[in-house]
């Protein structure tokens, strides 16, 4: 049975101009001890959909429908008083920026320990000797007198492996990572992957992985879910995505990318046109806009269709062999 | 493209001073740029690429004279601009622009598209009354936008829609030279493609010269000529694109390509992985000799002992390393 399987999760935004859906009826599912790569543009759903798995979405958001079951219990249905056991203790989240995430007035040391008390029972003294464990397990350099320091008094990289050290304090089976490497520079970036991808490997933690970046999905995970305008676009496995993606904005995403491995005199082809508003969502397809295949049906519901192996794409057209409209036949 | 440089930039550094106590004392400085040259040719787009604190957005802001330089000299046509007054700055301007990283924070949200686009007219007075709104429409038009935004607010746009507002505005006054510092970092992925289309349009149609700073290596092999390779306040490599991609030589240049994640599963473990241990140190205190020898896997003695200069090794291409010169990177 799957670890964490969301379905139809729907949740929304009240705002002066009226109520805008960010998630519009997601639903995908997650093994153990796998990782699973959410892709998508500023305002495809992607951090909402990980903040509704965690239940921190507050007003005037609201998670309207939906069920969200982590290892058999569906998490919309818990009281507040066991989310609270189940965050930070059973799932487990990492968010962007270090800096506004650690609490700058209590030593790196004080905010692990304080999980490892909450959510484990332990003494101080043991709880300090917990933190000092994994702030050598992500390797802080002397991690004895680090634990005493504050946050300011670590680099980006370092406040970045200090959290994913609380993150992974109290062994959760589900780590949630929220554009974790997108604040580092590369060179700290590909420490920062290679040790996440080692602590998977050591603890069996199923991860998912939020970020724009193509490149850092493509290395770090198994499954990848790409999102547009709140929901699926197409979902498979990392070959299927991105040699073979069948949906034309994950095929419009990969061929605008700058890549090393291209000629470097080619020119890009973007994807035309704006990200959608979520105030004014096109009736069917959230990419029809954009699209250079578009249709008239495609301004109807799509449908989610199985192309096998457990490759899903939102798409009417997505079995055929696709052509430009308009383009000469 | 012509040989003749348009920027020249020679041993030019910026120290920030740190002050400390009740008095203010000047303890120590920030080495942000630390003696750095280069040169920028007509028609060519430098790229200067490096993670943060390496001094790239500084030496922008510098040639541009929106900081002033500790020392160092920087040539613009020709014409020894350091020392140059207020007034002459201004003149300079019309020549010399900038397009800012964050198309959020580099427009005033109270003005229209117009106000925005039209005000370098106004401050320089290039055009004037009908003429202005005329030309206005033609900036627009000429970014991909539309004479219907004009009076539209930067709130009604996207980010990408924006940057174009941002690149007009810089267009205004009909530069020769444009500091495009990190202009498609805040875009989403298939908005850059767009704007870096659009900026390779506009160079070629106007016969521009970009700086161009990004962190990013695969935008900058993208769209640059040449590129400069940048790490704590100093030049590591320069050279022509092809060859400082195809064939870098100094470690940390190395270590920086192999370090960025390629798009593509099937080529996952084929490349071999450079990983740079420990963190970039910082700029107040930057290492003895190299400043780049604790990371580096090739350091040797001497490293930690000399500063290498930037030497030339084959035409174009300069690399400051010792390991290189005494041939153990080839």
């Amino acid at each position: 049975m799957a670890l964490l399987e969301v379905r139809n999760l729907r949740t929304t935004f009240k705002t002066e101009d009226g109520t805008i859906t960010a998630v519009n009826g997601l639903s995908f599912s997650l093994d153990a001890g796998q990782t699973l790569g959410i892709v998508g543009e500023s305002g495809s759903g992607k951090s909402v959909t990980s903040l509704s798995i965690m239940r921190l979405i507050d007003r005037p958001g609201r998670i309207e429908s939906g069920e969200i079951f982590f290892d058999g219990r569906d998490l919309l249905k818990l009281r507040d008083e066991e989310m609270r056991h189940v965050r930070g203790h059973r799932i487990a989240m990492i968010f962007q920026d270090p800096m506004t995430s650690l609490n700058p007035v209590l030593t790196i040391g004080e905010q692990i320990a304080e999980v490892v008390r909450l959510h484990l029972g332990r003494n101080h003294r043991e709880a300090r000797e917990t933190a000092i464990e994994m702030l050598r397990k992500v390797r802080i350099p002397s991690p004895e007198k680090r634990v005493d320091d504050y946050p300011h008094q670590f680099s980006g990289g370092m406040r970045q492996r200090a959290m994913i050290a609380m993150a992974l304090s109290c062994n959760p089976q589900l780590l949630i990572a929220d554009e974790p490497t997108t604040a580092l520079d590369v060179t700290i970036q590909a420490q920062v992957l290679e040790l996440m991808n080692e602590l998977q490997r050591e603890t069996g933690a199923a991860i998912i992985l939020i970020t724009h970046d193509l490149g850092v999905v493509a290395e770090t995970c198994k499954d990848v879910l790409v999102m547009y305008g709140g929901n699926m676009a197409e979902y498979g496995d990392a070959k299927q995505i991105f040699n073979e993606p069948r949906m034309p904005y994950t095929q419009g995403l990969l061929a605008s990318l700058p890549r090393l491995d291209a000629p470097a005199n080619a020119r890009l082809k973007p994807i035309p046109g704006q990200p959608p508003n979520l105030h004014r969502m096109p009736p069917g397809c959230a990419f029809a806009p954009r699209c250079t295949y578009r249709l008239e049906r495609c301004d109807t519901p799509v449908p989610v269709t199985d192309l096998g192996n457990g490759h899903l794409a939102r798409c009417w057209r997505c079995t055929e062999a696709l052509v430009p409209v308009g383009a000469a036949q | 493209m012509t040989d003749e440089p348009l920027l020249e930039v020679a041993d030019l550094k910026k120290y920030f001073p740190v002050n400390a106590g009740v008095f203010g004392r000047h303890v120590a400085d920030v080495k942000a740029v630390d003696g750095v040259s280069f040169s920028v040719r007509k028609g060519e787009t430098l790229g200067l690429v490096g993670e943060s604190g390496s001094g790239k957005t500084t030496i922008g802001r510098m040639v541009l004279k929106l900081l002033p330089a500790t020392s160092g000299t920087i040539r613009f046509e020709g014409r020894d601009i350091s020392d140059i007054s207020a007034r002459q700055t201004r003149e300079l301007r019309r020549r010399m622009q900038i397009i800012f990283q964050d198309p959020y924070g580099s427009l005033n949200p109270r003005m229209t598209i117009g106000e925005i686009v039209s005000e370098p007219l106004a401050i320089h007075g290039i055009a004037r009354g009908k003429a202005r709104m005329e030309r206005t429409v033609e900036l627009l038009r000429l970014v991909g936008l539309q004479s219907s935004h004009l009076n539209r607010y930067p709130n009604e746009f996207s980010g990408g829609q924006r940057q174009r507002v941002g690149i007009a505005r810089a267009l205004a006054v009909e530069p020769q030279f444009i500091v495009c510092d990190e202009p498609v970092s805040a875009l989403d992925v298939s908005i850059q493609a767009q704007v870096l289309n659009l900026l390779e349009d506009l160079r070629e149609r106007l016969g521009l010269t970009y700086l161009f700073i990004s962190h990013d290596l695969s935008v900058v092999r993208h769209i640059s000529t040449r590129v400069a390779v940048l790490y704590l306040g100093k030049i590591f490599e320069i050279a022509e694109r092809s060859a400082l991609y195809e064939h870098p030589l100094h470690p940390y240049t190395q270590a920086l390509l192999a370090a960025i994640p390629v798009p593509d599963p099937a080529l996952q473990g084929t490349q071999k992985r450079v990983l740079l241990s420990g963190d970039v140190p910082t700029a107040i205190a930057p290492p003895s000799g190299c400043r780049f020898h604790p990371r580096c896997p090739f350091a040797f003695d001497r490293c930690s002992v000399d500063e290498p200069a930037m030497r030339e090794v084959a035409v174009g291409h300069s690399v400051a390393c010792h390991a290189v010169e005494n041939g153990t990177i080839r």
